[in-house]
């Protein structure tokens, strides 16, 4: 954008946030060019942050005028392309609006404004003794308005949901500044004849700008005990997943790293000693006290009747975490491993796990790149992540060629291709792999519903919703 | 960059069940019968229904919950897919086999309580659970207060989690709460001390049968969305004009069955009348097959014209 038009911009967007921030200096951007992916860049024209709700409101009835995109951003570790300026424009940070406004205990329920960190909102509702139990592993970080906007999961959804299992109603903003509620406390339609707070949820900051949500509460689970247990191969693997999916102690997690990211692990300071070349599942079950120990043993028996000869499982909090160990390190030490990593997020059926797993493995491998798979084994839900220098001309193509392969297999199984991460402008490439012709044309209808000129979040979900001015 | 060229057809259902994934994929006109038929065979269930002669759609087109919602959530969190008959006649793939997805937009959870006003569905895709071979309902007898503080004290722990259903029932003057429980045998007996403990620490009565059949209530005549700590309130004040409520307390929702009568559409739209402001601000709603639909805004038509040219176009 050229200067007297980026000044141009500078001073409506200061008109409209009067007591809020206008980011436009090159250091300032800087911060704001990707999100957790890191290695697409994409510059915005300038960055707001609104003081409060309000100031949000008037920003967005003034945005249709900038004739630019705008793009929501919470904290910007999603791992998709979703909350940065692909088409350039503003981005809109949500730092400021982090007011729980609400708990409610009686009614299973609380009100927060979108910028509220999901750990704050964990420790708020902690001394109510309830929780919200969606667990992206971005947790210290993320934030409500980006879990929304994105569905996220986590390693708990195995038993409790994602997102939109919990999202009772959704304040929305759309770019014509009109506000609206869809749902509230009740989690119902509220006075419109269609529930229109599904198409919200997991938009990806293409439809409206988020600015509170009224989420539904569960009682804290008065006791948790956690497994780690090995496998030589994946065989015995995907036995003991099987098995444990359909059991009646019902556990939360299921979580699985591969023999690559146990030597990740192990070849760190995070070491903790799990055998060279072993698969690891991390499994957690919870309830009440009498209820949860009386499964403990039938839990322990399905991990070492699969073929584990090291099952550890403890109700200890020391010793849970340390079982956690490997599985929660693994996210950090990917980015320290590798300048660039691309992670996939599709969901399988769980039967095609070993012949998925194998397929990511000889491509991976064909092509001299390094993947490690940690995931949410218990909803199929993989994680592949392929480690590559971007510097090195090839190496991203040589990771686009992979992911190809595996989203056409993942799709050919009967899977789909994000489970919790959202399309962003990283796997949108591969959407023509999941509609029909009938079912494309309802997806691209709601865009042309709310957004219609693609002005929010442009090139995001489709790689076809360009913003014309 | 796009690497895939357009789909030319829809990757559509074809019925299946997928006993390691715990998912069933069978016609929109099933009934509880037909699921049973093929789950009970893989030791699964499909917790969420409310009659043993309607099919699935006839369920889902009543209402949004069923007393197992308590634990498995509303329909909308237990049917992953559809086949969907948009009204040209071309059948469109709604959702997915698999257990989560943010694949696109919601389509599956905006049309699966539309009624017909945008199609139909010809096929669902199930999450199945796994059955564990022991259901029991408790039955708690008491005054109001106390059976209000005994679904307080159900729902109000690490036990929620576990209870298939806490329902507050109400027939005429009469109230019971209701809970089921499912489980393996071998934990029966820790599910039963419970529930005995609930009832002496409320003063409520309680008999407990084994070996039950789930509740099947039927189909509601009205259903009223509202937060959980309303719905008891709200079931006792509707009882007087109805034959029976089923107050869901955790999902907040109320089943009312009705007299048999033949104004029915006025007596449901009296009924409802005074509560529609406050369900309104809550974001609460009302749902029968006696009234018509909600009429949409002024703001709701002008989006739902864009959606229903792509959703009408041949
Ligand atoms: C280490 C690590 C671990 C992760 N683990 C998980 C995991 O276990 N499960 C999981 O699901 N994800 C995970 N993620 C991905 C990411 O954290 C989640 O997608 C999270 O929900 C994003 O929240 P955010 O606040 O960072 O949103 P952002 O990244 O800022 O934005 C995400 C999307 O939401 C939109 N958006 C944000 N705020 C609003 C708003 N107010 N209104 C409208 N749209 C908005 C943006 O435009 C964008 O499209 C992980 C990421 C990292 C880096």
């Amino acid at each position: 954008m050229t200067s007297p038009v980026k000044d141009s911009l500078e001073h409506q967007l200061k008109a409209l946030l009067p007591r809020g921030r206008v980011l436009t200096s090159a250091a300032q951007l800087a911060g704001y060019g990707a999100d957790g992916l890191g290695y697409k860049n994409h510059l915005p024209d300038a960055v707001v942050i609104p003081a409060d709700a309000e100031e949000l409101a008037g920003f967005m009835q003034g945005a249709r005028a900038l004739g630019v995109p705008v793009v929501m951003r919470g904290a910007g570790t999603s791992l998709s392309g979703g909350p940065v300026a692909a088409q350039g424009g503003v981005i809109v940070h949500t730092s400021a609006l982090k007011k729980i406004r609400e708990i409610n205990t009686e009614g299973f329920w609380c009100e927060v404004e979108c910028g509220v960190g999901l750990n704050d909102l964990d420790a708020a509702l902690k001394p109510h003794g309830v929780f919200y139990p969606p667990d992206p592993s971005s947790g210290p970080v993320c934030t409500l308005g980006g879990n929304v906007a994105s569905n996220a999961g986590g390693a708990h959804c195995f038993r409790y949901g994602v997102t939109s299992n919990y999202v009772l109603g959704v304040e929305a903003i759309m770019l014509d500044g009109s506000v609206h509620r869809f749902g509230g406390p009740a989690g119902g339609r509220g006075p419109w004849r269609e529930d229109w707070k599904r198409f919200m949820i997991g938009s990806e900051g293409t439809l409206a700008a988020f600015t509170r949500f009224w989420l539904r509460l569960l009682p804290l689970p008065e006791k948790v005990w956690t497994f780690r247990a090995t496998y030589p191969d994946m065989k015995t693997t995907e036995a003991a997943i099987h098995a444990l999916v359909a059991h009646s102690s019902y556990p939360a997690a299921i979580e699985m790293l591969d023999p690559r990211g146990v030597a990740m692990v192990e070849s760190s300071q995070m070491a903790c000693g799990l055998p060279e070349g072993s698969f690891m599942l991390l499994v957690e079950i919870d309830g009440p006290e009498a209820l949860v120990n009386a499964r403990v043993e039938s839990v322990a028996e399905i991990l070492r009747h699969a073929g584990s000869q090291d099952v550890m499982f403890s109700d200890e909090d020391a010793l849970r975490q340390k079982l956690w160990k490997a599985r929660k390190a693994s996210g950090g030490l990917l980015g320290q491993l590798s300048p660039s990593y691309v992670v996939q997020d599709a969901v399988i059926p769980k039967r095609a796990l070993a012949e998925v797993l194998q397929l990511v493995y000889d491509e991976a491998d064909a092509a001299n790149i390094r993947a490690v798979n940690v995931f949410h084994a218990g909803d199929g839900n993989l994680h592949p992540n392929f480690l590559f220098d971007s510097r090195v001309p090839g190496e991203l193509e040589k990771v686009e060629f992979i992911s190809k392969r595996l989203m056409q297999r993942v799709i050919d199984v009967g899977g789909t291709l994000s489970g919790e991460h959202g399309i962003g402008n990283d796997k949108s490439a591969y959407m023509p792999l999941v509609f029909g012709p009938d079912s494309m044309r309802l997806q691209l209808a709601v865009p042309a519903t709310f957004n219609p000129a693609h002005q929010m979040n442009p090139l995001k979900v489709f790689d076809n919703r360009h913003f014309i001015a | 960059m796009n690497v895939f060229p357009p789909m030319q057809h829809e990757r559509l259902f074809v019925p299946f069940l997928d006993e390691v994934d715990g998912t069933l994929c069978l016609p929109a006109n099933a009934t509880a019968a037909d699921v049973h038929a093929q789950a009970r065979a893989h030791r699964l269930r499909f917790p969420l229904l409310l009659d043993e002669a309607k099919t699935l759609r006839e369920q889902i087109a009543a209402t949004t919950h069923a007393p197992a919602s308590c634990r498995f959530g509303p329909y909308c969190d237990n049917i992953l897919g559809m086949n969907w008959r948009l009204p040209s006649g071309r059948i469109a793939r709604i959702g997915e086999r698999v257990v989560k997805t943010t694949t696109g937009y919601d389509w599956l959870r905006f049309l699966l309580h539309s009624g017909s006003r945008y199609g139909e569905p010809v096929d669902y895709v199930l999450r199945l659970r796994p059955d564990c071979g022991f259901t029991a309902i408790g039955r708690f007898d008491g005054d109001t207060k106390a059976l209000r503080s005994c679904v307080s004290k159900l729902l109000h722990s690490g036990w929620m989690h576990w209870w298939d259903a806490v329902d507050y029932v109400t027939e005429g003057r009469a109230s019971f709460v209701r809970v089921m429980i499912h489980c393996v045998p071998e934990q029966a007996p820790i599910f039963a001390q419970q529930l005995e403990h609930v009832a002496a620490s409320t003063g409520t009565q309680l008999k407990l049968q084994n070996n039950v059949p789930p509740p099947l209530d039927g189909l509601p005549d009205l259903v009223i969305k509202t937060t959980p700590d309303r719905a008891i309130g709200l079931s006792l004040e509707l009882a007087h004009a109805a034959r029976r409520c089923v107050a869901l307390c955790y999902s907040g929702v109320v089943h009312v069955y009705m007299n048999e009568s033949d104004d029915l559409t006025e007596r449901t739209q009296a009924l409802v009348q005074p509560y529609t402001a406050e369900l309104h601000t809550l974001g609460g709603d009302w749902h029968s097959r006696w009234l018509p639909a909600t009429p949409p805004t002024i703001t709701e038509s002008a989006w739902l014209n864009t959606l229903e040219e792509a959703i009408h176009e041949h």
